[in-house]
């Protein structure tokens, strides 16, 4: 389906903002360097797209939360133009316009930057850093991450991934990395899709990837859904045609993230 | 009792996988069956109801190769009309006179034909049949049922698919089963504009139960469509010659103006039929269809000894008390575990779920260690009766169930 450069634009922005950022939780969880730089920050950043998404950054108690929209009491405001000029933020070649906390610049300018350099290293693999086990496992955590938050969004906004979503009237599906590892869920009701972190209970389809090389081999489109689930390295079970849709949808993510 | 390993299909497999694309495509993909480990992947060989897989294990097949066999595997009177005919002549530069026998016959069996065109795949005569309706009405679109399936030809195929492009399925226009307002609603929103109406004679989705037409449904469908001049075809591709030999619209009382038959029509040898009323005769002999091997004689052999057969045999009949005791006998069983299995379409094909989960994967636990035990059941696709199936392959079935029952009942 033909797409406007600012069709295409917003949604990149959209999943930018609720799917990769997403991602500094997980690297301030998991990642001991990463851990360590947001130790003692104390910020709240929000993100304001003009004809764009809104979103939000909180540093405290040496955690990091992202969700959309207003943070209450922001210590820093940035502004986008556009989606466009966000989503070139984003690829590191265009700054914000900073419309408070300028006693911040420091801390946007330095600070910030070490974390997010931490999320593109981990967010850009290579055969070399995925033999590293500690390497793969986050960067299949983020891959999981972002696909789930990636879904919602897709599922509101791109025409194919809509289309994919207007089959299915509702069901849950858990998606895990086994034995122990992440774990995300997305929820289809009337239309709409909703996803989290973690798994909610009686689920109505399961995939369990075996093991984090097949997970990321999975995610990433090295491994099709038919062989993946045939061979055993991605199990399967309940309400199949949710997990076609969920398919169909998650091949739509490297249209606008590579 | 035994349960089945397939270490030889898992190593064929991991050989296609790296050759083919899916290593098992299409519907014969085993990703819907839940889960794997508990199928095989290979057949080796088949007589009967039964096959044995790579590994040597052995099943009562209630897939029937989904649909085509329906008379038993090696079915010698078929198999040996088709091979006489082949060493004869099989694809040839002209086609040979069994293709006006079996034309003739298809045309005194069938109320609703007044010719016949013969294809290879179900999938080429549902096209075909759009292509004639869209000949006959001068009209682009299609309505069809939500959860249809009418082949892989990207009109069939459902939006958002790999593969498609918005122009192939902007024409096709789903309602729900059994809504007679939905049709009047989609010609209202598309006056004239509507070539077809095409639909199985009753609803056998996948991954969820079958329903049968309401009372009045193609009374009430029949008559909008004649009176809008909209070409109505029936799918009759997996149900074709199990309800009916006349048709499946005969079953369920209306008279269509297509009918596409393929699976059962030849036993498993490859061909598939259109069938249409006389006024369509003339445009679909200007619609220009074809294909290589659509002429062979040895299918069209194999058609005429299988018809001929289900004939003298009552195969519906047979097949009909064979689904009602097979069934019958595994809600009993279901109900003495403390399970609810519903049954639903019709017993030559009928679909069966576990109730007691609305996920399926109950279902899908105890249909896999019914297979790993020899009963070949599917959790997503109704199954298919055949002439060949036996009061003995029932009863062994029905041992077969029992334990699968017990084994699911310790995880559930």
């Amino acid at each position: 389906m033909g797409r406007q450069p600012k069709e295409y634009e917003l949604i990149k922005a959209n999943l930018n903002l609720q799917a990769v950022l997403k991602n500094l939780e997980e690297v301030v969880e998991f990642d001991p360097e990463s851990a360590a730089l947001a130790r003692t920050w104390e910020e709240a950043i929000l993100f304001r797209v003009h004809h764009g998404p809104s979103g939000h950054l909180v540093f405290r108690d040496g955690r990091c939360t992202v969700g959309q929209g207003k943070p209450s009491r922001p210590s820093i405001v940035l502004f986008f133009l556009s989606p466009a000029h966000f989503n070139r933020m984003m690829e590191g070649k265009a700054k914000p316009i900073p419309l408070k906390g300028f006693s911040r610049l420091s801390f946007l300018t330095k600070d910030l930057p070490r974390l997010t350099n931490r999320l593109e290293y981990f967010l850009r693999p290579t055969p070399d850093l995925t033999k590293e086990q500690s390497y793969l496992e986050l960067n299949t955590r983020l891959t999981l991450t972002t696909a789930a938050m990636a879904v919602s969004v897709l599922g509101a906004l791109d025409p194919l991934a809509r289309l994919a979503v207007a089959q299915v009237s509702r069901g849950l599906v858990n998606l895990k990395v086994l034995p122990r590892g992440p774990e995300v869920w997305v929820g289809f009701e009337g239309g709409r899709i909703e996803a989290g972190k973690g798994a909610k209970e009686r689920p109505s389809a399961r995939m369990e990837m075996k093991g984090y090389q097949a997970a990321n081999d999975f995610l990433n489109g090295r491994l099709d859904p038919f062989t993946a689930v045939a061979s055993g390295q991605v199990l399967v079970k309940g309400q199949l045609p949710l997990l076609e849709s969920l398919s169909l949808i998650l091949d739509r993510i490297p249209v606008y993230l590579s | 009792m035994k349960t089945y390993n397939y270490f030889k299909s898992q190593d064929l497999f991991k050989r296609a996988a790296r050759v083919i694309p899916c290593g098992i495509y299409g519907h014969l993909s085993p990703a819907p069956l839940v889960p794997p480990a508990s199928y095989p992947f290979y057949v080796d060989r088949a007589k009967g109801s039964r096959f044995w897989d790579v590994d040597g294990n052995e099943f009562i097949d209630y897939m029937c190769a989904y649909g085509p066999m329906v008379l038993g595997y090696g079915y010698e009177p078929v198999d040996s009309a088709a091979r006489k005919q082949a060493m004869a002549v099989n694809c040839a530069t002209a086609p040979g006179p069994v293709m006006v026998e079996l034309a003739e016959y298809l045309v005194a069996l069938i109320p609703a034909a007044g010719w016949v065109f013969f294809a290879k795949n179900g999938g080429d005569v549902t096209s075909y049949a759009l292509m004639v309706a869209r000949a006959a009405t001068g009209r682009k679109k299609v309505v069809m049922i939500k959860g249809g399936y009418h082949g892989v030809a990207p009109w069939a195929q459902l939006p958002g698919n790999h593969g498609l492009t918005e122009e192939d399925y902007l024409n096709g226009i789903r309602i729900g089963w059994n809504d007679f307002e939905a049709l009047e609603k989609a010609w209202d929103q598309n006056p004239d504009q509507i070539a077809a109406f095409m639909a199985t004679p009753y609803h056998h989705p996948t991954f969820a139960d079958s329903e049968l037409p309401a009372e009045g449904y193609w009374a009430k469908v029949e008559a909008f469509c004649k009176r809008k001049g909209i070409v109505l075809i029936i799918d009759d591709v997996r149900a074709g010659f199990r309800l009916d030999l006349r048709g499946s619209n005969e079953y369920f009382g209306f008279k269509p103006d297509l009918i596409c038959f393929c699976k059962a029509l030849a036993n498993g040898h490859p061909i598939s039929a259109l069938v249409g009323s006389e006024a369509l005769k003339s445009i679909a002999a200007k619609v220009f269809y074809t294909g290589s091997y659509w002429f062979s004689a040895g299918p069209m052999a194999a058609a005429l000894a299988t018809l001929k057969e289900l004939e003298r045999i009552d195969g519906p009949g047979l097949m009909a008390a064979a689904g009602q005791r097979l069934t019958g006998g595994l809600k009993d069983l279901a109900r003495a575990h403390g399970f609810d299995l519903k049954v639903s379409g019709h017993p030559a094909m009928p679909y069966l779920r576990l109730t007691d989960d609305e996920s399926l994967m109950l279902h899908q636990e105890w249909c896999g260690e019914c297979t790993r035990r020899g009963a070949y059941f599917t959790s997503h696709h109704n199954w298919f009766l055949s002439a060949a199936h036996t009061e003995e392959d029932i009863q062994r079935t029905l041992e077969i169930a029992d334990q699968a029952f017990k084994a699911v009942k310790e995880r559930f």
